[in-house]
């Protein structure tokens, strides 16, 4: 998949642009073919319903800066829930400590994908390719098939209530945004994680630390789906080992659309944000104007070829180069 | 290093039969109430109502009311012929207007986008089967809150989270009904094997616990041999029911299949492995598919509910309740051509017993 | 998924001795992996090696083994196609949607196998012509089949089909239909990678596509063909998988690209591109298979069985990296 990418850098056409054109574009005919579309109630409510895939869409899309991938984002996230239930029902564990352990295996789960990556060279994509039906396994045998109920009050003010009238996750979302962005665009980290996926040999010579680089995000993107786990058991008051099942694809269909390349070496974090919440409103804008689920996401799949489409031609007539 | 992590694994590797464990049932572990072996009636204990209820009392008494159906997936038989009912039901009251829209996998995480969206949208009445109980129950009760009427068909929610659940046959029931075919089928000494979808399927999990409860009370010499997973995904349900018939050999009397997808792919498996006569098949399916196998003998009873009835009961019963023909305390509502049917369990109306398809009558039905 | 940092060349490596360098070969570690279940399984339960429960292994699961073999040479090539599950369960619909309709039945089978050709034909079009990467390209697609296939059926099941429609279930000589699909393409395909110009360019887009520029292939028109023929083997797959059982479920059948995927790489097809052969793919078709299978043989909790399936994959990637480690350093002497 060697590819040349021009360098979007000399581009006035970003890819951006072209999203967030194609965010008013949409926002505008929704907001006309659907009356209830534009409100403040149903945008929060909205964001409360992306949060688990935008929080998982962030450590995704710098791997995938990266040049390698994370399919297993589906299973760490099951997993994780699967142990909250286990480690505050079965052993007994406070709730807070117990949430704190699902951090830590979403982490561990995460962790070694990475060091299998970095220390044996296995690609990222065979490597989160084989965890994706392990961490799974390891999710249904765990609990034996059992759902965790009965989750004290408290618990539900992370998925189900609201600070200061804003659905609590929302917060816990803006705020990694912040970070995710700032770590990205503004740090030496982030700039490493640009060279990676540019030329990684490179990077090597250049005195980058790859492999630790690598561990530490593969591990990002295992506490990234635990949180988001624990988050979503919190929304819907219970565990099941099937939670999160086919969540890798509609990450990557986030962060892909958000104009991060898999070739690595291109991406933001404003992309992804646009990415995301450009899926979701339109599948919620779709769905109240009337159109059902299955025409949505065919809508959703053409939208995806075709922004990337107009992106590359509108380079293409700039750049000069294809 | 590489080498101790492949040693590590291959330790994994050879841990499995200590994986190996009691249960292999796929049941859930909530209590069992098993009917009676000669089928008389058990004490029935009243229960008080415990369905929730809307904010707002409707206004909308006989008029004009829009419905949306969410099941647990779309592009399946059985909820085409689920909303086939409701389509039916809808066009015989002539003042509801109902649509169908859900995810096209059973997943609990899209089925609650599309309530959700469906609320804010604002529609009368919400009709959905469950695929999580406990976890679709907040965006339930967020119905409930903003006035939206809500029942529930085929799956359950938490209680009080809707208002009825038109229930298409209780689970002890059905849990009688196919181990008494089996039983008839393989003698009282027979020993069978089942085909599930997944074990985390409420509705599947339930099923197959009461089961066992009742054959362990009435057939207790019926040897129980495993359950697989077969997702609901046709061919992988061929293989493995292919798989069981292989391992078993001689010593396997009887399939269950119990979804509408294993039964005539495990039907299949026996037709296709030359086996028809010598293992019995017996589950839970819709006539269509298994008329072929039933024809041929190789099937002789198929049990289920007629599920474009429990559309059209779900329809009748959620105009009752915008009419307020269907109060907390009410103890039977009239659905249609369905007649009188009664409440039970506090909240929940009873379409039947679960009904046998057999060579005589199976030709009668088409859904 | 990169740009290649450290491409393994398919270009063979001089050993030592004379063991032959096939010793070290994926296939082969695959080959004995499934001689060693067979072995240890048979010997806890001897009906696994049963003839019968042979055939329904290699039987029931041919059709994953003809795709992977084209989703092999598409990975090969540096690309990837996700939507080839929703794909076959799109083929067969049409598949059969024909045959009940009375169109002659042979024709049934070869619509939908043209149809896949023209499909991915058009989505290589797009990866080579429009610069879309493949898994762009094909996660939009997995969306649209899977979307329309429902909007088109509303989920209704296939049944009533004609008599003669069920070429999975023939047997010439004995044998089941699909185990002929299985080792024939296998066995052309691996041919035609090895002694055709085509074939080989693969390898050279896949390893270096600047290098292939260079030699004179072009990696456009390369693509494009990959992903016809990979569309070939997908309306094959798709024929064995609708014609297997007396029902069309009309459903994307779940997972099944990840399933096919899976086999590839663990085949040894690498995901950088440029190496891996088309007859590993379908060793690790049959292994993946006869694991399943015999896991419910020895009685493993059903609870733990996708887990023990998760170690196992795991194990043949590691040996598969072993492999490739020990084959590096012997290059480096």
């Amino acid at each position: 998949m060697s590819d040349t990418t021009a360098p979007r850098m000399r581009l006035t056409v970003t890819h951006e642009l072209v999203l967030l054109i194609a965010l008013f574009v949409s926002l505008a005919v929704l907001s006309v073919t659907a009356e209830r579309f534009m409100s403040v109630g149903n945008l929060l409510n909205q964001g409360r319903l992306m949060t688990e895939v935008a929080l998982v869409a962030l450590p995704m899309t710098f791997i995938i800066i990266t040049a390698g991938i994370d399919l297993s984002v589906g299973s760490m996230f099951g997993l994780s829930a699967i142990m909250l239930g286990v480690f505050w029902h079965n052993l007994g564990v406070p709730l807070p400590a117990a949430m704190a352990l699902a951090l830590v295996v979403g982490t561990a789960a995460g962790f070694f994908n990475g060091l299998l990556i970095t220390r044996l060279r296995v690609p990222p994509l065979i490597m989160t390719l084989a965890t994706l039906a392990l961490y799974r396994g390891l999710a249904e045998g765990i609990s034996q098939a059992r759902s965790v109920r009965g989750y004290p009050e408290w618990f539900f003010v992370l998925g189900q209530g609201e600070v200061l009238g804003v659905p609590t996750q929302l917060w816990i979302l803006v705020v990694a945004i912040i970070i995710f962005w700032i770590v990205l665009s503004r740090t030496t980290f982030g700039r490493s994680l640009y060279a990676i996926g540019h030329n990684e040999t490179a990077a090597r010579y250049s005195a980058i630390k790859v492999d630790r680089i690598k561990l530490i995000i593969y591990s990002l993107s295992g506490f990234m789906s635990g949180l988001a786990g624990v988050i979503f058991v919190s929304r819907v008051s219970t565990t099941r080992s099937d939670m999160g099942t086919g969540l890798e694809l509609d990450v990557i269909a986030a962060v892909v659309l958000g104009g991060t390349s898999i070739f690595g070496g291109v991406g933001t974090i404003a992309g992804t944000v646009l990415g995301f919440t450009l899926i979701q409103l339109l599948k919620n804008g779709l769905a109240l104007t009337g159109v059902k689920g299955d025409a949505t996401i065919v809508v959703i799949g053409t939208v995806l070829i075709l922004s990337i489409l107009i992106t590359n031609f509108l380079q293409h007539r700039r750049g000069g180069d294809g | 290093m590489l080498r101790t992590m492949t040693l590590a694994l291959l330790a994994g590797v050879f841990a499995v039969p200590a994986m190996a464990q009691d249960r292999w049932d796929g049941a859930d572990s909530l209590d069992t109430n098993p009917l009676a072996c000669d089928g008389s009636a058990g004490e029935m204990a009243m229960k008080e109502y415990d369905g929730g209820q809307p904010a707002a009392m409707s206004d909308k008494m006989g008029q004009e009311i829009t419905l949306i159906d969410v099941p647990k997936l779309v592009g399946i038989g059985y909820f085409a012929a689920t909303t086939k009912g409701q389509a039916e039901a809808a066009a015989e009251l002539g003042n509801v207007n109902v649509s169908t829209d859900g995810p096209t996998e059973a997943n609990i995480d899209d089925q609650i986008t599309f309530i959700d969206n469906y609320i804010t949208q604002g529609v009368d009445g919400i009709l959905f089967a469950a695929n999580d109980p406990v976890a679709i129950a907040p965006v339930l009760k967020k119905a409930l809150g903003e006035g939206i009427h809500v029942v529930g068909y085929d799956a359950n929610s938490e209680p009080d989270a809707r208002e009825w659940f038109v229930n298409q046959a209780e689970f002890n029931g059905i849990g009688k009904a196919m181990i008494d075919a089996m039983a008839e089928e393989i003698g009282a000494d027979g020993s069978f094997a089942i085909v599930t979808s997944t074990f985390t399927t409420p509705n599947q999990a339930r099923w197959i616990a009461e089961m066992q409860a009742y054959q362990a009370a009435c057939h207790p010499n019926m040897k129980w041999l495993e359950t697989v997973e077969a997702q609901e995904d046709n061919n992988l349900s061929f293989n493995q029911a292919t798989t069981l018939i292989n391992k078993y050999g001689d010593d396997l009397d009887g399939i269950f299949g119990m979804t509408s997808v294993a039964t005539p792919a495990s039907a299949e498996a026996v037709t296709q492995a030359g086996a028809c006569g010598e293992i019995a098949v017996v589950g839970l399916a819709t006539p269509n598919a298994m008329k072929p196998y039933v024809a041929s003998d190789c099937v002789k009873s198929v049990v289920l509910w007629n599920p474009v009835d429990l559309g059209y009961a779900a329809v009748y019963v959620m105009r009752a309740v915008v009419d307020g023909k269907l109060k907390p305390g009410d103890k039977s509502v009239e659905a249609g051509k369905l007649g009188t049917l009664s409440v039970v369990n506090g909240s929940e109306i009873l379409l039947g017993a679960p009904f046998i398809f057999t060579k005589d009558n199976i030709n009668d039905f088409d859904f | 998924m990169a740009a290649p940092e450290a491409t393994t060349a398919p270009a063979p490596t001089p050993r030592r001795r004379w063991v032959p360098r096939i010793a070290l070969s994926q296939e082969l570690v695959l080959f004995l992996a499934i001689v060693a279940l067979f072995v240890v399984v048979g010997a806890i339960n001897p009906r696994f090696v049963a003839e019968r429960n042979l055939q329904s292994i290699f039987l029931g699961n041919a059709y994953i083994a003809v795709a992977a073999i084209g989703m092999s040479m598409v990975i090969i090539s540096g690309n990837i196609d996700i939507s080839v599950g929703s794909l076959i369960g799109v083929l067969a619909t049409v598949s059969g949607t024909l045959a009940v309709a009375g169109v002659p039945i042979i024709l049934s089978w070869i619509i939908p196998v043209l149809l896949s050709i023209a499909f991915t034909t058009t989505m290589g079009a797009m990866v080579a012509y429009l610069r879309i990467p493949s898994i762009v390209v094909s996660l939009g697609f997995l969306s649209i089949l899977k979307g329309g296939l429902i909007v088109a059926t509303g989920g209704a099941w296939i049944n009533a089909l004609p008599d003669g429609f069920q070429l999975a279930q023939m047997k010439p000589l004995g044998i089941p239909m699909p185990i002929y699909f299985m080792v024939i393409l296998t066995i052309a395909a691996a041919l035609w990678m090895r002694l055709s110009a085509t074939g080989r360019s693969i390898y050279a887009v896949g390893g270096n596509a600047e290098a292939a520029r260079l030699s004179g292939i072009s990696r456009e028109r390369t693509v494009v063909k990959v992903f016809a023929i990979h569309g070939f083997f997908v309306g094959i797959a798709a024929l064995l998988y609708a014609t297997q059982l007396a029902i069309i479920q009309s459903t994307v059948p779940p997972n099944l690209e990840l399933t096919i995927i899976t086999a590839s790489v663990v085949g040894g097809v690498s995901i950088l591109g440029g190496t891996g052969t088309v007859v590993g793919s379908t060793l690790a078709a049959v292994l993946l298979a006869a694991i399943g299978s015999s896991l419910i043989f020895i009685n493993v909790s059903p609870y733990w069985l996708r887990a023990v399936q998760g170690v196992l994959i795991l194990v043949t990637v590691l040996a598969d990296m072993w492999r490739r480690m020990r084959q590096a350093r012997g290059r480096g002497r």
